[in-house]
């Protein structure tokens, strides 16, 4: 009996073991299926690699005798960078979280290289004299690559179309656009809004006859290509539009591809594209047959220092406030004892600038912000208004201590590196930083109440107004609990201005007047660390010509000028 | 020195051992090596286990200046592109992972125990339930279920460790109805029934004691499944927050720095995450052949 329990009992055991070795097996195999895929889809990156390579080789026309000029080229983007809605405006393509040229279609204004207005469509713009109305005409006889003729009828329906549909752009301005004859076109404005030019430069103008649910992957546009082919998750190809109104684009071929920052090296590694983007990080290898081109950007890096104390909640119930960084010296201890330069050199690899505001190089960038960094003053400041180091080395002050979480968003590493380099310097002068990442599901939120690094920088002063104008619903700025009347109300000023580039002073004024605002002079509830370069691997022989400011999003603006791009 | 202690030992074990006496040859030999064994692995898992507790604050400091440095005396791991230790980086992560281990394991055998024994002496309808549970989490694949369940818990370490507990149980909880099954068979819980003995009186007295070394086998073996889990759960960036020193976090990270040859920064956590899933399922086998009545002659 005994011997047949413990014969028993072995059997179990061993049928244990059997079952947890299978189950082991399958545990195994629930994580081979992951890196398989990833293989999968790294074969197919390179299967499709090599068709490119072959589509150019064939595209370039005989480039084995060398006569004919290359007048294609294959870029590769991040795949955050690819439309998930397609190349329709309403979803913001061009128009969107990140600005750029839409490509395919042609806008009425463009900006120039030092970020000021010019014409693409428009061939003349009159605004009213309250601000409130303007007239823009647009060329004669410009056709969409469908044949059909582009009209004032086709600007007023955009127009109209994306403020009752955008949800990525702010079209809240706009009352009504309505087309006076075929080349002219009025808008009417809700309120005063002398930047309107700037929303007029990314905005793509779509066909009214064309435009439906499936526009975004069959865009019909005017502007400089067309799109040819779009395999989603993998490249868009873009050619060359015959019919375009303007100088013909050099590059007749243009293809996008998407890829993660390691394969995009990889691509570049075996030579297999012309412009690859990269990270500061994969800058130090260089790459044999490219060069590393470096441009410069509005695209930096920040974080907000809530500028009230802690205890409201605003009406969606979101707790505002901290009780640490509410302390305007302890926020302009913070902006001067950062090492800015220190920063770029050990995050960035030396591949940025150092950043003073949201608007450094921009027509409407107030001087007065530029900080330098200075510790001894930075430490003098927190014991002038009493933070007194406590017996672990942080300051208190009426028991409150000098701590603050600094959130940054999950997988962007750049911005972790910052965070843990913030935290580093400013453990130096007693003030404790516990760097924790977030996702965008609640980075919002918890930014009213802590530290969040951001990342800003676009071609209009709005994002002057976005940040720090208080919002219509409560009595605080969007992002971040501040709230200063004057600045609002310069900014006011500056949007009611009928000539835009006289409220560019108006918008310098919101930043500092001499007297207040949002500088280190004034209340800092935000503190610029650096504007990062966009850095491509770009093939040796490529000319991609001047490059505008970026502005934030590393992607489609380094082909804005893609038309411009020669081969040596 | 070595054989002088073992053959003391022998003594001990042959003399207290009735059978090893009776088989002679070599009594206690094999079970010696294997408590041994089992001992060294224990202290191995513990150290790294309490140093990786002790160096959770020195295992995320970033230091830029000494960033991307290959193994070297200072940095027997090397650094990463923050200039973080991945040595204590590395040690720290597996403690993480072994305390997720010992925690989802224990609740995740705990929840195989008592519905394994509730489905067979709590009658039809309870069966039926925990069929039909056991069922629903073995029929959904692993790790979908277990990304869903961390997901819906609020993600962060409570997610993780619900997420584990919660996929774990089902193959440990059949195997032990199964073996209740068959226990409620046998003639003394026949006695103990005509006797009027309460089903709670016999499950946990007559039954409950059979299942033990089902139930600490199963235990252990729990652990590899369960870090492993842990650790792709992490790579896949549904469990913590990156700063945090998971390894599944740890191998993420490094797969963007293999293609510029950084190969130290996958190399070695994951080679430490092998042995340590080795070292436990070597450690799982080891008590099941010690406290298993059957295997005692060898």
């Amino acid at each position: 009996m005994g011997n047949m329990a413990y014969k028993r009992l072995a059997g179990v055991c061993i049928m244990a073991l059997l079952a947890f070795g299978l189950a082991g097996c399958t545990g195994g195999g629930g994580m081979v299926p992951v890196t398989e895929s990833q293989g999968n889809m790294a074969q197919q990156g390179s299967v499709e690699l090599k068709k490119n390579a072959e589509a150019v080789a064939g595209s370039a026309g005989g480039s084995e005798d060398g006569k004919t000029e290359k007048d294609s080229v294959i870029v590769v983007m991040g795949p955050n960078s690819e439309p998930e809605s397609g190349f329709d405006p309403a979803f913001g393509w061009g128009a969107g979280e990140h600005v750029h040229e839409p490509l395919i279609q042609s806008t009425l204004t463009v900006t120039t290289k030092d970020l000021k207005i010019d014409y693409d469509l428009a061939t003349d713009i009159k605004v009213s004299e309250d601000g409130l109305t303007w007239t823009v005409t647009i060329r004669d006889g410009v056709i969409f690559s469908d044949n059909s003729p582009l009209t004032a009828a086709d600007v007023a329906f955009t127009y109209n179309m994306l403020r009752d549909t955008s949800s990525v752009n702010d079209f809240t301005m706009l009352k009504e656009a309505k087309a006076l004859d075929d080349t002219t076109v009025e808008f009417t404005l809700n309120r005063p809004y002398s930047i309107w030019p700037y929303t007029m430069a990314i905005t793509g103008v779509v066909p009214e006859h064309a435009y439906g649910p499936d526009y975004g992957s069959m865009p019909v546009g005017s502007g400089r290509y067309i799109l040819k082919q779009w395999d989603k998750g993998q490249q868009a190809i873009f050619e060359a539009n015959p019919d375009y109104y303007g100088e013909a684009p050099k590059m007749k071929k243009v293809t996008i591809l998407f890829m993660d920052e390691d394969a995009a090296y990889a691509a570049a590694l075996s030579g297999q594209v012309d412009v690859s983007y990269t990270s500061a990080a994969f800058s130090e290898q260089p790459i044999d047959g490219y060069e590393l081109f470096s441009c410069d950007t509005v695209d930096n890096r920040g974080f907000n220092l809530p500028a009230v104390p802690s205890g409201e909640i605003n009406e969606n119930g979101v707790p505002l406030g901290n009780d640490f960084t509410c302390d305007l010296q302890v926020r302009r201890a913070v902006n001067m004892a950062l090492d800015r330069e220190e920063m770029i050199a050990h995050v960035l690899n030396g591949h940025g600038t150092a950043a003073y505001s949201v608007c450094d190089k921009m027509p409407w960038y107030q001087p007065q912000s530029e900080t330098n960094y200075d510790p001894d003053r930075a430490a003098e400041l927190l014991e002038e208004s009493g933070w007194i180091p406590g017996r672990d080395g942080i300051r208190e002050k009426d028991g409150v201590r000098a701590e603050f979480g600094l959130l940054y968003p999950v997988g962007d590493s750049v911005r972790q590196a910052l965070a843990e380099e913030t935290a580093n310097q400013l453990a130096d002068f007693g003030i404790r930083v516990n760097v924790e990442g977030v996702g965008w599901d609640t980075a919002y939120d918890r930014a009213q109440s802590t530290p969040l690094m951001w990342g800003w920088g676009a071609h209009t002063p709005m994002e002057l107004y976005n940040i720090y104008h208080t919002s219509a619903s409560g009595g605080y700025a969007e992002y971040s609990p501040y709230a200063n009347g004057q600045v609002d109300t310069y900014m006011e000023e500056a949007l009611a201005c009928a000539d835009t580039e006289a409220s560019y002073e108006l918008w310098k004024k919101a930043q500092w007047d001499g007297v207040t605002g949002i500088t280190q002079d004034g209340d800092v509830p935000w503190i610029w660390l650096v504007n990062i370069d966009h850095l491509y691997w770009v093939k040796s022989g490529l000319r991609i010509a001047e490059q505008k400011l970026h502005p934030h999003g590393h992607g489609w603006s380094v082909v804005n000028n893609v038309d411009q791009w020669t081969w040596e | 020195m070595k054989t002088s202690g073992k053959s003391s030992m022998l003594k001990r074990v042959g003399s207290r051992s009735a059978y090893g006496k009776r088989k002679a040859g070599f009594p206690g030999n094999r079970r010696l090596a294997t408590t041994v064994l089992l001992v060294l692995t224990v202290c191995f898992l513990a150290a790294v286990t309490i140093m990786g507790y002790f160096w959770q604050e020195e295992a995320v400091r970033t230091d830029f200046s000494r960033k991307n440095l290959p193994p070297c005396v200072l940095y027997p791991f090397g650094t990463d592109w923050m200039g973080r230790d991945m040595f204590m980086r590395t040690i720290t992560g597996l403690s993480f992972s072994i305390r997720i281990g010992l925690l989802t394991a224990a609740v995740s055998a705990g929840i195989a125990f008592f519905s394994g024994l509730a489905a067979v002496v709590m009658g039809k309808l309870v069966n039926d339930l925990v069929l039909l549970f056991i069922d629903v989490v073995m029929g959904i694949p692993h790790m979908l279920l277990l990304i869903l369940i961390s997901f819906a818990c609020g993600r962060g370490f409570w997610g993780v460790v619900a997420g584990i507990a919660f996929t774990h149980w089902a193959s440990l909880a059949r195997l032990i109805r199964g073996e209740v099954l068959q226990l409620k068979q046998s003639q003394y819980v026949k006695i103990a029934e005509r006797l009027g003995k309460s089903r709670r009186y016999i499950a946990f007295c007559h039954l409950a004691p059979n299942l033990i070394s089902q139930f600490v086998t199963g235990l252990i073996l729990l652990f590899p499944h369960a870090i492993l889990h842990e650790a792709s759960i992490t790579f896949l960036g549904f469990g913590l927050s990156p700063e945090k020193p998971a390894i599944g976090i740890i191998l993420a990270e490094s797969m963007k720095y293999l293609a510029m040859g950084k190969w130290w920064i996958a190399l070695f956590p994951g080679l430490f995450l092998v042995v340590v899933v080795l070292l436990f399922h070597y450690a799982g086998q080891s008590v099941c052949r010690l406290i298993d009545p059957g295997s005692v002659h060898e």
